[in-house]
């Protein structure tokens, strides 16, 4: 994570939307950090993409405030160091690959072969080397979603805003894209990511927020978001009382599988007490045939906190 | 600088559109046709080629040149009507907009720059067709309105103060319902000029001129795009030493589709008002609108 000298790139406050009587965000604050990729996570219709747009200037908030890079939203400065890239983008048919991202660099006021070069750079980066004379109204769904963050990424943003980004995308796409976000991570690019794909989040966000029904939820690494214990499939033999009477010493819980006999459930808080568990069965001497940690997804825990919060209501 | 690009990208998108194209194959083509009509005709009354031939083709040559500028006015008014109706509504409902907007530049100047785009292309459209009809017809009559350039100041008002009104639409409500708001109120600018006339030659009904003259100038505040083809007109016609020469008088002139006075200094400052202010309240609306 790259947030160590904690710089913020994105400052939301007291962020509130209301379109007529319909309140689509409620009070949302929360700060992503330079170098930092956050996740923002939350079920359709939960407000993710109309904050996104309020990220963006694209939407105004009815109260709150946002700034980029310590600017408000509306400053050009702000603007210019960020790319976003729409969910589901639409783009305009009739202009060549290259002619688009000419004109999206020039917004920038990236000119001559600077952007000449650099409409090349993105164009390769994407995946679409050698596409550049082709029609946006040629484009496949997915080799628009790689143009549209091309076009994200032409001024060389410090900070990326995407929506959805591997939504029509075929596998191998996704793939290319998941890639592609963790080597503009590593270069230290800040990338805020709203994702349905609970895995990319998992895998790339250092850390996620989750929203519903307009409210932050919860806001932090996604391991340490959910207060999970660590859950251990042991298949031992021979399980005897001492044996499980010394694995209920270092565990939370140790329970049997009735259904296979040498199998055993135990809970430990971390991966510390997983080498405790392994301990324990050598000095018991029993035969240990396996141990398997089992980590809950991102997506249950996603899940369970969703319908937890909505329980509540 | 924002505005000047997205002033270029509106032209070449305006270029590149099959719309626009066909307009301006089709226009060239009717450009075409109407000088082989005018020479078959011109051929066909000057056998002789003496005097009184002549003046009959000037004479000619002016009719021809207010029905030829009614069809110019009313092909640019159309085209302007069809290319700019969803100058930002259309980009609003398709979803381009979402990525321009968030870029350095300010809503304005998207609004502004659509805006100059369109006003250049209309423009040139118009003039190209104006001053090419007119060519033609001096080429085979020998008649060129001596104030032509003031008859095209004016038709370039024509498109101006309807693209104003395009644009203000285009920024409140959707295509379809600008594109028909655009219409009818074009189509319709010039009945309350028909009716004035219908009691102008019905002398029991003078009394209610006065009502009459209000209504149609609450029109041309709304619409002037009939008002201002009215002052066309009045610059097509000849200078008083023509009309002398061909025996007409500029009565003859005042109809409801054509004027021998030129068109109210208030109303053309109302009208230069209108087409700057108009885009300004969509920039403001735009400005205002979530996206």
């Amino acid at each position: 994570m790259g947030n160590d000298n904690l710089v913020p790139a994105i400052e939301v406050k007291g962020l509130r939307k209301v379109y007529k009587q319909l309140v689509a965000v409620e009070d949302v604050s929360f700060t992503m950090y330079r170098g930092e990729a956050f996740g923002f996570l939350g079920p359709n219709g939960a407000g993710k993409s109309t904050v996104v747009k309020m990220l963006t200037g694209l939407v105004a908030p009815t109260k709150g405030s946002v700034r980029i890079f310590g600017q408000p939203v509306s400053a050009r400065e702000a603007r210019r160091r960020i790319g976003y890239l729409p969910e589901l983008p639409s783009f305009h048919r009739w202009l060549e690959a290259k002619e688009f991202l000419e004109f999206h660099g020039r917004l920038y006021g990236l000119r001559g072969t600077v952007l000449e070069k650099r409409c090349r750079e993105v164009l390769a980066l994407v995946g679409l080397a050698g596409r550049d004379r082709q029609k946006l109204g040629t484009f496949s769904k997915g080799m628009m979603q790689r143009i549209g963050l091309a076009q994200a990424l032409i001024n060389r943003p410090d900070l990326v805003l995407l929506d959805e980004l591997v939504s029509g995308l075929d596998p191998v796409g996704q793939r290319d894209m998941r890639d592609l976000l963790r080597q503009l991570k590593a270069e230290g690019m800040s990338i805020f990511l709203n994702s349905h794909q609970l895995a990319d989040v998992e895998t790339l966000c250092d850390r996620v927020a989750i929203i519903n029904e307009g409210r932050i939820l919860k806001v932090g690494a996604p391991r340490a978001l959910f207060d999970e214990p660590l859950v251990l499939e042991l298949r031992v033999s021979p399980i005897n009382q001492e044996l499980l009477h010394r694995l209920g010493l270092v565990a939370l819980a140790v329970r049997q599988d009735g259904d296979t006999p040498c199998s055993l459930l135990i809970e430990v808080r971390d991966e510390e007490g997983a080498a405790d568990v392994a301990a324990v069965v050598h000095e018991c001497g029993a035969r240990l045939y396996s141990l398997a940690a089992h980590h809950r997804s991102l997506e249950q825990l996603f899940l369970q906190t969703i319908d937890a919060s909505r329980r509540r209501e | 600088m924002g505005l000047l690009l997205i002033m270029r990208f509106t032209l070449q998108e305006a270029i590149r559109r099959r719309l626009f194209l066909s307009v301006v194959i089709l226009s060239t083509l009717l450009l075409a046709v109407f000088a082989i009509l005018l020479n078959i005709a011109v051929n066909m009354v000057q056998p002789d080629g003496g005097t009184s031939s002549r003046l009959e083709l000037l004479g000619a040559g002016v009719v021809v040149t207010i029905l030829v500028t009614w069809l110019v006015y009313l092909l640019s008014s159309l085209l302007t009507i069809l290319l700019t109706v969803g100058m930002i509504s259309s980009e609003v409902e398709a979803g381009t907009f979402s990525v321009i907007v968030p870029k350095p530049l300010a809503r304005a100047e998207i609004v502004f720059g659509k805006w100059l785009g369109y006003a250049l292309i209309l423009s040139v459209y118009t003039a190209f067709l104006f001053f090419s009809f007119l060519g033609i017809i001096y080429w085979e009559t020998g008649y060129w309105p001596w104030q032509a350039f003031s008859a095209f100041g004016m038709l370039d008002l024509v498109t101006l103060a309807l693209l104003a009104l395009t644009t203000l639409g285009s920024s409140l409500v959707p295509t379809m319902v600008n594109g028909a708001i655009a219409l009818v109120l074009f189509i319709g600018a010039p009945i309350a000029n028909l009716v004035q006339f219908i009691v102008r030659v019905i002398p029991s009904t003078h009394v209610q001129s006065q009502a009459m003259q209000n209504v149609t100038t609450i029109i041309s505040l709304i619409m002037p795009t009939d008002a201002l083809w009215h002052g066309v007109s009045y610059y097509l016609l000849p200078n008083t030493a023509t009309f002398l020469m061909l025996g007409l008088s500029t009565d003859s002139f005042n109809t409801p589709f054509t004027s021998a006075e030129p068109i109210a200094g208030a109303l053309l400052i109302w009208v230069i008002l209108y087409s700057m202010v108009l885009p300004s309240l969509a920039a403001w609306r735009f400005q205002h609108r979530d996206l």
